[in-house]
């Protein structure tokens, strides 16, 4: 009787997310894969046409540019962003003095609205007279044109991101607090170096958190648009910074092709799904659930 | 366990009363919110008059210019109102509100953006009200009136034009010995050599830059007489035309290097201010349109310029004068709710006195033929009548009529970038532009046929 | 002692210099914000204004009030201060609710409905982003608010996961003592886990408000009237295409924009660590 109660209680407190999951995840995903299939503007009804959409992809050649931009993209800036995550937290997790003031600093820049943060950074990233070729120029390197050069726009995006850090930074933090001390002061009597205690002690204690935020970061970097949509419309110069979120929206609200840009969110839906499953299956090896 | 506790509990009891009040206050205000948001987006209507809704990309004083004259309308009678908003991003918005039902009376595209809307079947046809109104061909000048055509039907009316020319710095071309502006392609390419400077590999001077400003991408092909599509279903990039303009486009980088290049335009400043490349003498020439002569005041009143059509192949002379006609339209969009109160004020805005007065205050000539005194007399633009006559002249043109245009201005544009940036040739440019694009409007009138054979 | 005072010292250097390099960015906005328009865009940069235009603030926000259909810097704040509390309530009242669900009652295919949850935050907005939009043109609700703080009201993937992670931590003793008085499921829930979440729900509450207050992409496209605009699309108001862009009046918008967050931040942060690491994202 408790049991059938219980479970009624159940089903109720969850009838939200269950109406949530079906108007606004399952039937939005069937509709897309159905509009994937068809030929469909916002203005005119769908129209099926089988796997056109698809074979359309498989030849287009922007297609291929901005999955490989796409790629190219995500694995710098993945592991490069974690990396920097965790150093950085691990220097937070010290009890330094004016750590709030420091974590402050490090949490701005996910705080900037997009527009601003694009303007902002087409200033300090100009070729010729910007604050970081400025900067850069004073201790003898002669910076690259990271607006226009084909080669450095990709890693003036990079380095935008690597700003950004500070939200995953916060993440990192908070498990850190949650490594047990006294984990740590056996690998000390032990005769653990910094680098030891690190790579034995912390690093396992914190791979769940780990684990998560590459996945976060997998889904994530997959899906770049806002800033590279403000700063380089349309991917110049020459689509090096056409990425494939960008072309699924050029195709849906530019070109009024929707079906297509269906299509293009379906492939990317699967490819998340397969990427994030190797990932989890690759690193559940190292990661150990010690936890409270 | 216990820490987590100990640490719920550790909040002191001010602010844990306070908190308490957390979720319920939320509650309270999210009802204020609702309330707010929902009169925001539903503003109430005034029930004495017709409202119609009209929406513009103007912004500054081009819709102050615009808003004065809606003014104008509103005052003189009592039955409709016009609502005027500048919107942020018009064509995608206007496209999104269309497909949800609810669309604006009118909206302002640009002349470019018609077949693209035609074919969605967003906007109306107005060949009626031309008849009706009087809005015929002998009423407007040639040039602005073709862009309104679309397959045989009148599409949309002017709201304002504008051509544009070779600007050029003439202290600079005097110092360099030259009194004219170039006339032909080759003239102007030896004015380019004897002005340009560059010192230890540096770019200090440009004569002329395709890339500045850069906004016409696609019109270097017709600038020496190419096409981009037969009229009909065929792509026509790689053509003998257009290689030699893609060809022309490279000999910049080739001459002065693409780095180069790059790294001078870094150094332009945003086009409205002191530092724009041409106010700022970085740039003898440039081609720019009919409203730079206001940057110009306002920016750098102090600059000596002339204006002149945009020079042409020695061998190609039946294209000397040409221009790139551009135009700001009004459409109609379909089924929106007041629809003859829409036409009957664009009736108002085609009339001589408003028309002048809009086109007066955002700096642009007319698109009517006939032109009162008063017009020349207030414009201060000291070429404006070399603006005007550019669109009666045959050899104008401005971007092809196909629903694909935006897709095929992008692939345009990439090619250009990869031409200047000598990562591809002309010829490849050009052939890969055809390969990528002839499948696409292949496929898109085929669909489009498609649907209007169903009847969709 | 000697080399953890050097390590110590090291670490406060690497703390200074990574901070500088962080903010820098940071520094620059606030010293455009204060620039005279003239100097916002000279080459090469001019590091120290030569006057301090505080009055750019105020400036900023009354940007535009000469001109014929201005719309104030304050209506956009206020829209996004609307929306952001109709989105932070739903969000917070509604993850609570399921989140209860999955972690203290116990139901017919519960596991199996949380792993699909888990499984929906791999799917990548824009594939979303069409058939949402379809399905809200045939509400009618293209050009309203509601899109965007509708779907809040329903739950949310990663908060359901944060707050049931947390709900499963607090004991089951408790919700059992009240069984036995005779509470229902929504006594307990109400009376006594919801007091015991605050850390937690701040952090719901703090991610689901930045994420409104940045958010650009729904707005761009659910909003179609200039006043309705929400501050991140507000802010391209000052960048006029058409060149003329105000940049000293965007930077000093933009640190109005930016501040209530800040703050926010800067006094809440210990919560919201304790909140984060409670949770456990393990």
């Amino acid at each position: 009787m408790m049991r059938r109660k219980e479970g009624r209680a159940g089903f109720l407190f969850a009838l939200p997310w269950l109406f949530g999951l079906l108007a606004f995840m399952f039937y939005p995903l069937l509709m897309s894969l159905y509009y994937s299939f068809c030929d469909y503007s916002a203005l005119r009804s769908p129209v099926w046409i089988g796997t056109d959409n698809y074979s359309e992809l498989f030849h287009d050649e922007v297609f291929w540019t901005c999955v490989k931009n796409t790629i190219l993209y995500a694995c710098v800036s993945l592991p490069l962003g974690m990396v920097i995550a965790i150093g950085l937290a691990m220097l937070l997790n010290t009890n330094v003095k004016g750590m709030t003031v420091y974590r402050t600093i490090f949490f701005i820049p996910s705080l900037v609205p997009m527009v601003s943060l694009a303007m902002l950074w087409l200033w300090i990233l100009n070729g010729d007279y910007g604050v970081l070729n400025t900067a850069l120029g004073s201790i003898g390197i002669k910076g690259p044109n990271w607006l226009s050069d084909v080669s450095w726009t990709k890693p003036a995006l990079i380095l935008m991101s690597v700003w950004g850090v500070g939200n995953a930074m916060l993440i990192y933090l908070a498990s850190l607090q949650d490594v047990p001390t006294s984990l740590l002061e056996a690998a000390e009597l032990d005769g653990a170096n910094a680098w030891q205690k690190t790579r034995n002690v912390t690093l396992p204690m914190i791979s769940p958190v780990i684990q998560f935020n590459m996945v976060m970061g997998i889904i994530g970097s997959l899906q770049v648009f806002a800033i590279p949509f403000v700063m380089f419309p349309g991917g110049t110069p020459a689509r090096s910074t056409y990425f494939y979120a960008m072309y699924l929206y050029d195709n849906a609200f530019s070109y009024s092709r929707m079906g297509y840009a269906s299509a293009m969110g379906w492939i990317l839906f699967v490819v998340i799904l397969l990427l994030t499953l190797i990932a989890l299956k690759l690193s559940n090896r190292h990661v150990h659930y010690g936890g409270v | 366990m216990v820490s987590l506790l100990s640490c719920a509990t550790a909040v002191p009891s001010a602010m844990s009363k306070l908190s308490d009040l957390f979720i319920p206050g939320l509650i309270s205000l999210s009802l204020l919110a609702l309330a707010g948001t929902e009169l925001r987006s539903h503003p109430t209507e005034d029930e004495t008059k017709t409202h119609i809704a009209v929406w513009v990309g103007w912004s500054g004083f081009e819709y102050d210019a615009f808003q004065s004259v809606v003014n104008d309308y509103n005052k003189s009678q009592n039955k409709v109102f016009v609502d005027l908003l500048s919107i942020t991003g018009n064509s995608t918005k206007t496209l999104i509100s269309t497909s949800a039902g609810i669309p604006p009376e009118i909206s302002l595209l640009s002349a470019a953006e018609i077949p693209q809307f035609a074919d969605a079947g967003a906007i109306e046809v107005l060949d009626d009200a031309c008849k009706q109104y009087g809005w015929t061909e002998d009423k407007y000048v040639p040039g602005y009136w073709n862009v309104l055509q679309y397959q045989g039907h009148t599409m949309a009316l002017p709201a304002t034009p504008s051509t544009v020319a070779l600007h050029y710095n003439t202290r600079i071309l005097s110092q360099a010995g030259y009194s004219k502006p170039p006339e032909t392609i080759e003239e102007m390419d030896e004015m380019v050599d004897k002005i340009t400077k560059v010192v230890d590999g540096k770019v200090k001077l440009a004569g002329f830059l395709p890339a500045e400003p850069g906004w016409w991408r696609w019109s270097w092909g017709p600038y020496f007489g190419g096409h981009l599509w037969d009229g009909k279903s065929m792509i026509t990039m790689n053509t003998p035309e257009n290689l030699r303009a893609m060809k022309w486009v490279e000999s910049f980088s080739r001459k002065f290097g693409p780095a180069q290049i790059e790294s001078y335009k870094s150094g332009f400043g945003v086009f409205a201010s002191p530092e724009n490349a041409f106010l700022a003498d970085k740039v003898a020439m440039e081609v720019q349109g009919v409203w730079m002569h206001n940057f110009i005041q306002k920016y750098n009143p102090k600059l000596k310029w002339l204006a002149a059509p945009f020079p042409y192949p020695k061998d190609r002379p039946d294209l000397k004068g040409h221009t790139i006609i551009e135009q700001d339209i009004f459409v109609l969009l379909k089924n929106c709710k007041h629809r003859k109160e829409a036409i009957d004020f664009l009736a108002y805005l085609q009339k001589q006195g408003p028309m002048e007065k809009l086109c007066l205050g955002q700096k642009k000539s007319s698109p009517l033929r006939v032109k009162s005194p008063e017009f020349w007399a207030k414009h201060d633009n000291p070429c404006i009548h070399l603006f005007d006559d550019m669109a009666y002249n045959k050899s104008c043109f401005s971007t092809p009529k196909i629903g694909i245009w935006p897709e095929y201005e992008a692939e345009i544009g990439n090619a250009l970038d990869e031409v200047s940036l000598l990562r591809k040739t002309p010829e490849d440019a050009l052939r890969d532009i055809d390969a990528r694009i002839q499948p696409k409007l292949d496929q898109y009138l085929n669909r489009l046929d498609k649907r209007r054979r169903a009847g969709k | 002692m000697t080399a953890k005072k050097l390590s110590t010292t090291l670490t406060h250097v690497a703390l200074v210099t990574l901070s500088c390099v962080f903010i820098f960015p940071f520094l620059w906005l606030l010293d455009t914000a204060v620039k005279p328009i003239s100097e916002t865009m000279k080459q090469p940069p001019v590091w120290i204004p030569s006057k301090f235009e505080f009055g750019n603030f105020w400036e900023a926000v009354n940007y535009g009030s000469d001109k014929v259909g201005y719309i104030p810097f304050l209506v956009y704040a206020e829209n996004t201060v609307m929306l952001a509390i109709l989105v932070v309530t739903g969000t917070v009242v509604s993850n609570a609710i399921v989140a209860y669900s999955f972690a203290r009652l116990r139901w017919w295919s519960r596991d199996i409905i949380f792993a699909v949850t888990l499984a929906t935050m791999m799917v990548p907005f824009p594939v979303m982003m069409v058939p949402t939009f379809t399905i809200f043109k045939h509400l009618g609700w293209i050009g309203t608010y509601r899109p965007l703080w509708v779907p809040a009201w329903f739950g949310s993937a990663f908060s359901i996961f944060l707050l049931r992670q947390f709900f499963k931590t607090i004991p089951f003793e408790l919700s059992e003592a009240a069984k036995i008085d005779g509470a229902g499921e929504w006594k307990i829930f109400r009376s006594i886990i919801l007091p015991l979440s605050k850390p937690a729900l701040s952090v719901v509450a703090l991610f689901s408000f930045m994420g409104t207050w940045n958010d650009f992409l729904g707005p761009l496209i659910y909003l179609l009237r200039q006043e309705t605009f929400t501050l991140s699309l507000g802010l391209e108001f000052y960048h006029s295409k058409a060149g003329g862009t105000q940049w000293n009046l965007l930077m000093a918008a933009t640190s109005i924009v930016i501040l209530p967050v800040l703050v926010v931040f800067f006094f809440c942060q210990k919560q919201f660590i304790k909140g984060i690491s409670i949770t456990g994202i393990k």
